[in-house]
């Protein structure tokens, strides 16, 4: 991304240039998939969907203080589609690793949405430990020939392409010999089968890949290099992720705007119970603590300062969704020992009970998440790793 | 409430800062905590002339005319260094108070005094059951004539030993009122109480006839004392935030230093997700104070809501932090030598002066049912 010396447009003539264009083209909500599409097109086509990117790909190399004018814009009149330089995953790391080849086939319709996209990096054998996979990528003559499980993929039945690691190399330490993939999802070798949550829902996949065919211009970074091109596209799922987890699915809600557990308690006639009170009040102050931290780390990287607060906030999350849970739970008494639609309140505390495990675990556990706090914010010695410098073939699994 | 700008705000706080790590090291506060009166006298002239005692104080009376935002600042900085002062008492429940009350003779005749520390003041605001609610104010008032005599007990009454001037809530017969007493006058005996924090003093203050000028006032008497106890509550919020990062910080210090079986013991799991833990309600704690503090400087709609957080929230980090610092640390940490003691020592004060969690929990949940119906 360019600085700001690149763009030689003052901050009132860009903020200027986005208003007209918003007055011209902006109509309002948009209605459906199809406007949407032919929004984000028009939103690239006039170079504001990545203002933070080189002009050579629909970008304007603005610096991040006239991008956020732009993104500001944006905002103020409702619109979608900019910013995209921050938040669009695939877009991102296509263009941070891909070939010549595969950018001018996929970015400009990865900007403009319309092609789907998954994760194939979780397997059964490699949660926690991710650089443990044992998905293979052999070379043949002009592609590479995939043959392992995936696990944990949203949209996997829809997607054209999945975002692929796997083992390339199986004579060297195990983060050496992984590389990055554009994976056609759309094809023979490529099996979905929809998983079956606690939750009683299926969001996700397993993914069975066997003698699937990925084109060689549909390698990312060079080969053995994968976990590099890996950490710049967890980034910006990180980057995106935190804004919380889903809230109640029975769609029956307590009350518009009080506070849902005590609305809850209210309507279960347990409000006026001290012990109640006091769980409910330790629940809320958690959420409200999370949301003053999330805006004093706002401010702090406003400022420049780095924030050890970003950090924090899944962890929170985690314990925040538990802990709500639990409450609800505990207000409800017997009454959570229903469910279905005719027991929306049970429906709603059992639910999130168990979805609650989808921020504990999913996207990284608690556990590794405190690791990850301790070692890069607190500055503690890592563990010593037993498989860290020999060569994968050796490393132990199961 | 008042404020200051930003960079006076950090001069404050860097002046305190500086001041205490030269003058509160842990060899003074242990030195001063040994003291009859638990101060010290020096330090505390020393603050008085950086304008920290007078902070909250009107300018009009010799103060710095600051609000709760340098409060909270100021006591982080007093909460990390353990510091052994009247400064709660007399800086700001009893000028808070003053000001809350604003009794034109009484702040002319007490608060420069104040500002500039000849005088200490402190207030009696609860009796013996400790709530610090009208219900258990346990001092009567009765008219004499043009004057006003005391009767009964006050509980907890920090620093009361050290006092020049005491502000006492006593039930009269007109309601509740707060009456300015001579700390050495006949018919008050202050009895110092030993303490579990060797850096606080309280005392048990017995009232028998003594002699009272009561503090007129234009509002109900215990709403002012609930603006002074807000801003106390942030005092405490920011001395806990504080005190639990210094402890966090030498508690990681040691994880990193401290080998057994060949490694660093903050490369165990065990050891490292417990300081993983103590980071969230360290910065929690952080966040909590600073917004309590922010939000009673605005007068916001929901700074009551926000004291509340904070003062639960701060008060159970601070525990929390300090009672695994201590287990993180093992046998040197059970050593009366160990500063960790200490921190724990105060963590348990803090959470139990101007009203303990479960009270700040449940009105906390009060003020949110309020804020919705």
């Amino acid at each position: 991304m360019a600085d700001d010396a690149a763009a030689p447009v003052t901050d009132d003539g860009l903020r200027e240039e986005v208003r007209a264009f918003l007055e011209n083209q902006w109509t309002g909500l948009l209605q459906g998939e199809t406007e949407r599409k032919a929004w984000f097109a028009k939103v690239v086509e006039a170079r504001w969907a990545v203002p933070r990117w080189p002009t050579e790909w629909m970008g304007r190399g603005l610096g991040d203080v006239q991008a956020r004018i732009v993104e500001s814009e944006f905002a103020a009149a409702g619109a979608t589609g900019t910013g995209q330089d921050r938040t669009n995953l695939w877009a991102n790391t296509l263009l941070a690793g891909g070939t010549q080849e595969l950018k001018e086939r996929l970015l400009l319709p990865l900007l403009r949405g319309e092609v789907g996209m998954c994760l194939l990096y979780s397997e059964p054998g490699a949660g926690s430990d991710l650089a443990g996979i044992r998905t293979r990528a052999d070379r043949q003559i002009d592609h590479f020939l995939i043959n392992g499980q995936k696990v944990w993929t949203s949209y996997a039945a829809t997607a054209d392409y999945g975002m692929l690691i796997a083992r390339t190399d199986w004579d060297v330490p195990k983060h050496r010999g992984i590389s990055f993939f554009f994976l056609p999802m759309k094809q023979p070798g490529v099996e979905v089968r929809p998983l079956r949550q606690i939750t009683n829902e299926s969001q996700f996949n397993e993914v069975f890949l066997t003698d699937a065919i990925c084109p060689e211009e549909n390698l990312l970074g060079e080969l053995g290099q994968g976990w590099g091109v890996l950490q710049t596209a967890l980034a910006y799922e990180r980057s995106v992720m935190g804004e919380g987890a889903r809230g109640p699915r029975s769609g029956v809600a307590e009350s518009k705007n009080e506070e849902p557990l005590i609305a809850l308690a209210r309507e279960a006639g347990a409000l006026s119970d001290p012990l109640i009170r006091q769980e409910i009040s330790k629940v809320i102050g958690l959420k409200k603590l999370n949301a003053l931290n999330t805006a004093r780390a706002k401010a702090e990287m406003k400022q420049g300062t780095s924030s050890a607060l970003m950090s924090l906030g899944k962890l929170a999350m985690s314990r925040i969704l538990h802990e709500e849970a639990r409450v609800r739970t505990m207000i409800l008494g017997a009454g959570s020992l229903l469910e279905g639609p005719d027991f929306p309140r049970a429906e709603d505390a059992n639910f999130l009970t168990l979805n609650a495990y989808f921020t504990s675990i999913g996207g990284g556990t608690d556990q590794i998440q405190r690791n990850i706090i301790g070692e890069r914010v607190l500055g503690l010695p890592k563990e010593p790793e037993v498989d860290r410098d020999i060569p994968f073939r050796d490393v132990r699994s199961g | 409430m008042n404020s200051l700008a930003a960079e006076e705000r950090l001069a404050f706080q860097h002046s305190t800062a500086r001041l205490l790590a030269d003058r509160s090291t842990e060899v003074d506060v242990r030195r001063t905590m040994e003291t009859p009166s638990g101060y010290d006298a020096d330090l505390w002239k020393a603050m008085a002339d950086l304008g920290v005692v007078g902070l909250i104080i009107d300018p009009a009376y010799g103060g710095a005319g600051a609000g709760p935002v340098e409060v909270e600042v100021v006591f982080e900085e007093a909460g990390a260094a353990l510091l052994c002062s009247p400064l709660l008492s007399s800086g700001v429940l009893a000028a808070g108070l003053l000001q809350a009350l604003d009794d034109e003779d009484a702040n002319l005749r007490l608060l420069p005094a104040i500002a500039d520390g000849s005088l200490i003041a402190t207030a009696a605001l609860t009796g013996p059951r400790g709530t610090w609610t009208p219900g258990a104010v346990a001092v009567r008032a009765r008219a004499e004539g043009d004057a006003c005599r005391l009767d009964g007990r006050a509980s907890f009454v920090t620093h009361a030993h050290v006092a020049d001037v005491l502000l006492v809530a006593a039930n009269a017969a007109d309601g509740l009122a707060i009456f300015e007493v001579e700390a050495r006058a006949a018919g008050v005996a202050v009895t110092p109480a030993p303490t579990f924090d060797h850096t606080l003093r309280i005392a048990e203050v017995a009232f028998d006839g003594a002699p009272a000028r009561r503090i007129s006032t234009s509002r109900p008497a215990w709403d002012a004392v609930e603006e002074a106890l807000s801003l106390a509550r942030v005092a405490l919020a920011g001395e806990q935030a504080g005190g639990g990062r210094r402890v966090l910080e030498f508690t990681v210090d040691y994880a990193k230093t401290r080998l057994q079986f060949g490694r660093a013991i903050g490369s165990y799991q065990a050891i490292k997700h417990m300081a993983a833990d103590l980071l969230l309600e360290s910065e929690s704690a952080t966040s909590a104070a600073r917004h309590a503090a922010a939000q009673l400087a605005a007068s916001a709609s929901d700074a009551k809501a926000a004291v509340e957080l904070a003062a639960f929230a701060c008060a159970d980090a601070f525990v929390k932090i300090c009672a695994d610092a201590i287990q993180m640390h093992g046998g040197i940490a059970f050593t009366w030598n160990h500063p960790a003691h200490l921190y724990l020592r105060r963590a348990r004060s803090d959470a139990q002066l101007f009203g303990a969690a479960a009270f700040h929990r449940e009105r906390y949940v009060c003020e949110l049912e309020a804020a919705h119906g």
